[in-house]
């Protein structure tokens, strides 16, 4: 504002110079008019009487002669008597021999010729002048009167102290006036009310279109205000609401948005801003950053916290220069996850499927070169037999698997009994247990499930069976049925090896064993706790495992009813 | 005249800042040269810190041209003097993640019979370096004595490490001319940890005008 001030005038001020102006300068010009016309007038009325003093003298030369001149004492006019030749006769304040012929003044001369003439003298001051008066007299002889003046000047120098004080005192007059007379001009602009324009009532006519204009122009200001607001809203709505990170930076790298999430992904806290990698400065983060102010697209992975994210940093142009780049940055650590299980099942598999194929075509090969006894053959083909049938309990856990997996629908629900099922399947379990001399319970009571029958059996088979073969010579399992409210629970409990901690995460992963050197000896697929997981999941069962090593194991499912 | 000065601030800032994430780069490289035998790291610190020289003149350019040009007084003067010393250390530290990579190449903390604490200073190495970095994004002075703290830590560390070293010499199980380069080693993560030091202490000079020295 105040630089406003300096440039620009205030409207007060000029108002009141303009005003005060005007009032000094009609103030002189009447002064002087005045001057001009009363001087004029008293001129005049000096003439007139010089004419009258001239008429009677005239009258009294003619009776009296020469002689009544002398006669008369006055000190303001001067009366002379000029023969016709010029010669001054007689004179009231001089010697009439000590003046000069009279016959060239301007006065005598208009006399002679029109019987009177008057004329106006300087003196070399100029402070005085003097009027002159002639009339021709009947002898041929000239009088004239005569009498000082002041001129304008000396009267103006000799009132020069009333005058200075009327001029001061109209000065202050005009000065008070005009301030004023501007204040009240003013006052009505100073009290507009900007932001309510259109309400001023005090307002001078001439205003009104500038504030209409101005309270038009609010109005759209507000509405635009009103929308920016509600965009930036939506788009924080939208951006807080990703799942991704989402980073805006301007070219000199320095952040303008960063959401909640990108501060998760990238484990930042408070208020962020300033310089992009004081938020991370990792080599791939760095990578992208630069490389999209450059003006190139850019993907990156990056390991951050055992987490891996993928960054896809975008330059932002505008009018084809380069203002600044969004970075995106994605919590990818599932999806490599996955694809490591899938990478992983799929080499699991060829292996497995490898190992029982090479040992069958193995003992093939050497009864086909022939040159072998009948016991041995025998026992080869006891061997292959035994292979083929793990590869297709390997096949069939397989295709059980993939059809869970893919959640086909042709499974049919219906209500099973978990207790009476458990109790079938320790019929079935029997053989195995009694050859490890395991001994198998069942506790609780009728426990009713909405599911399919054939996967529930394969979980609890499953379940059963490891526990028996993960057992101790001699140890116990005990399967326990119960139900609450809303809940069918049936615990699988044995007191054999136990898992290590560090395996308990990944016993329910496809082809995964504990104790690899040992699995070919126990038998199994590796795959039989991943079916009871997919089963599980069909089943929206709750799984949990409590194991110590060398103490047993307990896994409990947990189904809803 | 002043917003194209405040430009180049935050160029010399983010300059800095990329400098220092190539230092902590340098680091980890030599670590993991050392501790998890990855000797294909080596030409990784090599390059790194060719980066680092690279990027110390850059900087050291900028901040000639920006005494010259504008003439800066008070605070900004301050940051940029501190800029200038902040570099030279943080170069050095560049040089010596070149070092210690290079050694290892020879010899890693396995061939070692008897317990040599080199990880910790690894560890102490690489997270002072860090925080001196992190004081100075955020302008935190708490972060910056923390570094200065930690250097007692990493002084303590070497000592260990030397006596150490001098158990096995007298022992005489291991190599001896690896017990050498080991204690090399240990020195250089010393002087990192120096290093950092000084650039903890500049990022508190650059922000109150105090230098503790």
């Amino acid at each position: 504002m105040s630089d406003i001030d300096c440039r620009v005038m205030k409207m007060n001020k000029k108002i009141f110079r303009s005003s005060l102006l005007v009032a000094l300068l009609v103030l002189t010009a009447s002064f002087v008019m005045i001057i001009g016309i009363l001087f004029n007038y008293f001129q005049l009325q000096i003439e007139k009487e010089l004419k009258n003093e001239a008429m009677y003298i005239s009258i009294a030369i003619e009776n009296e002669g020469a002689e009544y001149l002398k006669s008369i004492v006055n000190n303001e006019e001067r009366v002379t008597l000029i023969s016709a030749d010029g010669t001054v006769i007689a004179d009231t304040s001089v010697e009439a021999e000590e003046l000069e012929n009279h016959l060239d003044r301007e006065e005598i001369k208009k006399a002679l010729a029109d019987g009177y003439g008057t004329s106006v003298r300087y003196s070399e001051t100029l402070t005085e002048k003097v009027v002159y008066y002639a009339q021709l007299l009947d002898d041929g002889s000239i009088l004239r009167v005569s009498t000082k003046q002041y001129t304008v000047v000396t009267v103006l120098l000799g009132l020069s102290q009333s005058i200075s004080a009327v001029i001061l005192f109209t000065f202050i007059l005009s000065f008070i006036l005009s301030s004023r007379v501007s204040k009240s001009i003013v006052k009505p602009i100073n009290e507009l009310d900007l932001d309510d324009p259109e309400n001023n009532n005090n307002a001078y006519e001439e205003l009104s279109p500038l504030l209409s204009k101005i309270s038009s122009q609010h109005k759209t200001i507000e509405k635009q205000l009103h929308e920016a607001k509600k965009q930036q809203e939506e788009f924080s709505l939208i951006t807080e609401n990703m799942s991704d990170g989402l980073l805006v930076i301007d070219k000199n790298m320095q952040i303008l948005m960063c959401n909640t999430s990108a501060k998760k992904l990238l484990n930042a806290s408070g208020n962020i801003n300033g310089n992009v990698f004081s938020v991370n400065r990792s080599k791939a983060f760095r990578q992208s950053v630069e490389k999209s102010l450059g003006g190139e697209r850019f993907e990156n992975e990056m390991i951050y916290n055992d987490k891996h994210y993928k960054i896809i940093a975008n330059p932002v142009y505008e009018e084809s220069e380069i203002i600044g780049a969004f970075i995106v940055i994605i919590d990818i650590t599932d999806t490599i996850q996955r694809e490591q299980m899938r990478r992983e099942f799929t080499s699991n598999v060829s292996h497995e499927l490898k190992t029982p194929l090479t040992s069958i075509s193995g003992f093939a090969e050497m009864m086909m070169n022939g040159g072998i006894d009948e016991a041995t053959v025998k026992d080869f083909s006891k061997s292959i037999y035994e292979e083929a049938q793990r590869l297709i309990s390997l096949v069939i856990d397989i295709i059980r698997i993939s059809e869970l997996d893919e959640k086909s629908n042709i499974f049919v629900k219906e209500k099973v009994d978990l207790y009476e099922l458990s109790e079938e399947i320790i019929e079935r379990l029997k053989p195995q247990a009694d050859k490890k001399s395991v001994k198998m319970n069942i506790f609780g009571g009728k426990a009713q499930v909405y599911g399919v029958r054939k996967i529930l059996d394969e979980i609890i088979y499953n379940l059963c069976d490891n526990a028996v073969k993960y057992n101790n010579n001699g140890g116990t399992v005990d399967i326990i049925v119960r139900t609450t409210d809303d809940e069918a629970i049936i615990t699988v409990r044995d007191n054999g090896i136990g898992i290590p901690e560090s395996a308990q995460n990944r016993v329910f992963e496809r082809f995964y064993r504990v104790d690899k050197s040992r699995s070919k000896e126990k038998g199994g697929t590796g795959l039989g706790l991943s079916i009871v997981k997919h089963g599980a999941v069909f089943h929206n069962a709750q799984i949990t495992l409590d194991s110590q090593i060398n103490e047993g194991t307990s896994i409990t499912l947990k189904f809803p009813t | 005249m002043r917003n194209r000065f405040d430009e180049q601030l935050l160029q010399l800032n983010t300059e800095l800042l990329k400098m220092g994430a190539l230092c902590e780069e340098a680091i980890s490289y030599a670590v993991k040269c050392l501790t998890e035998r990855k000797p294909e790291m080596k030409d990784c610190a090599v390059e790194t810190e060719k980066m680092i020289d690279h990027k110390e003149r850059d900087i050291e350019s900028l901040c000639m041209k920006l005494l010259m040009h504008q003439q800066p007084v008070a605070t900004d003067f301050r940051m940029i003097t501190s800029a200038l010393k902040m570099i030279s250390d943080m170069e050095r530290i560049g040089d010596q993640a070149e070092d210690i990579a290079e050694i290892a190449e020879y010899v890693t903390n396995a061939d070692f019979q008897s317990k040599v604490n080199i990880t910790d200073m690894a560890e102490t190495a690489v997270k002072m370096v860090m925080n001196s970095i992190d004081s100075y994004i955020k302008k935190n002075t708490d972060i910056a004595y923390s570094v200065i703290a930690m250097d007692d830590t990493m002084d303590e560390l070497f000592i260990k490490v030397k006596n150490q070293l001098i158990n096995s010499v007298k022992k005489g199980t291991d190599n001896a001319e690896a017990l050498i380069d080991m204690l090399m080693i240990a020195k250089y993560f010393e002087r990192i940890g120096d290093h950092a030091e000084n650039v903890a202490e500049w990022v508190i000079f650059s922000i109150t005008g105090n230098h503790n020295s």
